[in-house]
């Protein structure tokens, strides 16, 4: 492998990124530690800024940001506004307001402490950094090229979302041509009138244009059934029903405590196993060829790899040292930080510096 | 006319394995909104509880692909691909529509239309590739897109099983009503899922009130919740909602149903096109081109 064209610019495989985003997420929902959080959300960040092209999706990663702020200021803000009195440090005592009898047992304001601050403070920094990494991941890869890798059982429901996103666009168009051709005319009328006037004109263009739609995909072969016999058909619905079965088992058992333990874990993962074995034999049918598939090399591992390193640290270090982790809100103190979870979540920000830079010159397909 | 269920000329043909993975992934995904009150916790495993939800997170996408690889898996109709994506762009350009005002939810009008025209198949199928087309629009992609798809596909399917026989203004009227108890459910459902990491869940050290307690009755959880519920969303988020679905139904509504069923009728799913008369040894003479 040589360095020169591993740097080249190009875009990489979508879903190289999706598993660096959520080795990420996993990582982060392991841990209450703020300095934790704190570094994942730096790291994603990072890497976000250094690698994102400047596709409207990777201008989003602000709004997930903006998302993260407000999960964290309202779980704090419940914990004032519905009382949150436990624990020894009363912080202030604010006047507290009486409910009727329906709404027994609930209080609000009142005295808070700052364990419960605390508390809530932890909580929503986690959930927080979860949806930053997923913004992060819905930054940094292309939706696009993401459903052209769609596995093939879903090649259906793939193409029509893929319809979707190219027909939208043109709604606008239609609108525009809908209301120009209403002032020709002169039209006036009622809010709700006018609101009919155009919406049914675009809906009947857009009705149409999906039957011009069809039959063009028609001559172009999409969406021809394929030929399976009827006994593959029987063995990938069978091995979805069982699935879906050990599924439903395998859920209940982990809501209801008092079930063995055997029937939740196993009886789950044994069901989503079996689901997508039949998952992928429904994909049997379908044969088509791909143009210009997503290339998988050297640099997607990498990326991959960094984000599963992270999730895998963060899980080894939970069984050994656990308090700081989850730092303890029963007797308030500065939260420590180990260097075993530390350097593991900085091993996700090599991508930013191991990856060859997105190719801006191109439009992205 | 016979009963929903793989009716031939539905875009989306539902057949009774298809209804049997529908209503299993429904079971599994329901109990993934309700774990809150479902949850029954031995003492010694308190600690496990609230890690249920992350695992849910996980398991709903792959279970929403698995009924959608089923449903399709017959091989869909193109001119049925082709409607779903026009209708899934139509309302991902409605969403945005609405979002900031509050509770002003364009997106499901439609949803509960097109369901009714299509049938219960292409609705879930709808309710589906609509929240994830305008997910991928508008980058909304988040531990919630999951529940969302499942909740708006439920509302589509629900919307195709209504009574066919009711027609004219009393369909109208029925279709007013689902719109204003699907608005108040799916805010419902949303919010229980949400409910335990909104509010942080019951632990030692806090006992917040609206709370989420793991391990107590299912009526003691349920009374917190819907004071939880009514006191956030009710009024100003579901309500909303309802008013958006009653006026968009009430005032769009049979026009829209008319230009549906004009474009149902003239795509004629499920019947293969011929060229004259089919050949004597019963083969068909390959598609023939939609005239316009």
């Amino acid at each position: 492998m040589r360095t020169a064209t591993y740097f080249l610019p190009r875009e990489l495989h979508p879903a190289a990124w999706w598993l660096w985003a959520l080795g990420l997420a996993v990582a982060a929902s392991r841990t209450t530690n703020p300095w934790l959080l704190g570094t994942i959300l730096a790291v994603a960040g990072y890497v976000v800024v250094a690698r994102r092209t400047d596709a409207p999706w990777a201008m989003a990663f602000r709004m997930y940001l903006y998302l993260g702020a407000a999960i964290v200021f309202f779980r704090v803000f419940f914990r004032f506004v519905f009382g949150g009195a436990e624990g020894e440090t009363i912080l202030v005592r604010l006047p507290e307001i009486p409910l009727p009898e329906w709404a027994a047992g609930i209080r609000l304001l009142g005295a808070v402490s700052a364990e419960s601050l605390l508390g809530g403070f932890y909580d929503g920094l986690r959930l927080a950094t979860m949806v930053v990494c997923l913004g992060a991941a819905n930054a940094l890869a292309n939706p696009k090229r993401l459903l052209k890798a769609m596995p093939p059982a879903l090649y259906e429901v793939g193409t029509a979302v893929i319809v979707a996103l190219s027909v939208f666009p043109q709604l606008a168009e239609s609108v525009v041509r809908v209301r120009r051709a209403r002032k020709l005319r002169g039209g006036g009328g009622k809010r709700f009138h006018v609101l009919r006037a155009i919406m049914i004109p675009v809906l009947a263009d857009a009705l149409d244009r999906s039957l011009r739609l069809a039959a063009s995909m028609d001559s172009r072969g999409y969406g021809r059934a394929g030929m399976v016999d009827a006994r593959k058909r029987l063995v990938t619905g069978a091995l979805m029903i069982i699935g879906l079965l050990g599924v439903c088992v395998g859920v209940y058992a982990t809501l209801d405590g008092s079930t063995p333990r055997y029937l939740a874990g196993p009886f789950l993962a044994g069901g989503l196993v079996v689901g997508l074995l039949g998952f992928r034999t429904a994909g049997a049918r379908v044969q088509r060829s791909r143009y210009r598939p997503g290339q998988w090399n050297l640099a997607e591992v990498v990326v991959a790899l960094c984000g599963i390193a992270v999730a895998v640290v963060l899980f080894t270090t939970s069984s050994v040292d656990p308090t700081n982790l989850n730092p303890s809100l029963i007797i308030l103190s500065w939260p420590m930080l180990s260097w075993a979870p530390l350097c593991g979540v900085l091993v996700g920000v090599l991508p930013a510096f191991l990856t060859p830079v997105p190719d801006t010159e191109k439009v992205p397909a | 006319m016979k009963r929903d269920w793989g009716r031939a000329d539905q875009a989306v043909r539902v057949g009774p394995r298809s209804a049997a993975v529908l209503a299993l992934v429904s079971v599994a995904g329901l109990m993934m909104f309700i774990w809150p009150l479902l949850v029954r916790v031995e003492p010694q495993s308190m600690q496990h509880g609230p890690d249920a939800p992350f695992v849910f997170m996980g398991v709903l996408p792959l279970l929403i692909v698995i009924v959608l690889a089923e449903l399709s898996e017959g091989g869909m109709d193109t001119k049925a691909l082709a409607m779903l994506g026009v209708l899934s762009a139509i309302n991902a350009a409605l969403r945005p529509l609405g979002a900031g005002t509050a509770g002003i939810e364009t997106v499901f009008f439609m949803l509960v239309l097109a369901g009714r025209v299509f049938g219960a198949g292409f609705g879930f199928v709808l309710g589906c590739t609509s929240l994830f087309a305008s997910a991928l629009l508008t980058a909304g992609v988040g531990p919630w897109l999951p529940f969302q798809m499942l909740c708006s596909a439920w509302i589509g399917m629900g919307a195709g099983l209504l009574p066919r026989r009711i027609t004219g203004k009393a369909e109208i009227a029925m279709l007013v009503g689902y719109g204003i108890v699907v608005a108040y459910l799916f805010g419902l459902l949303m919010n229980l899922w949400f409910w335990p990491f909104i509010t942080g869940v019951e632990v030692p050290y806090h006992s917040g009130h609206i709370s989420y307690v793991p391990g107590d009755s299912v009526w003691e959880n349920l009374h917190r919740f819907l004071v939880f519920t009514l006191l956030t969303s009710t009024a100003g988020w579901d309500t909303g909602r309802a008013i958006t679905n009653t006026v968009a139904i009430l005032v769009l509504g049979p026009a829209v149903l008319a230009t549906l069923r004009r474009a149902s009728r003239k795509a004629s799913f499920g019947v293969l096109p011929t060229f004259g008369l089919p050949r004597p040894d019963g083969r068909l003479t390959g598609p023939l081109g939609l005239k316009d």
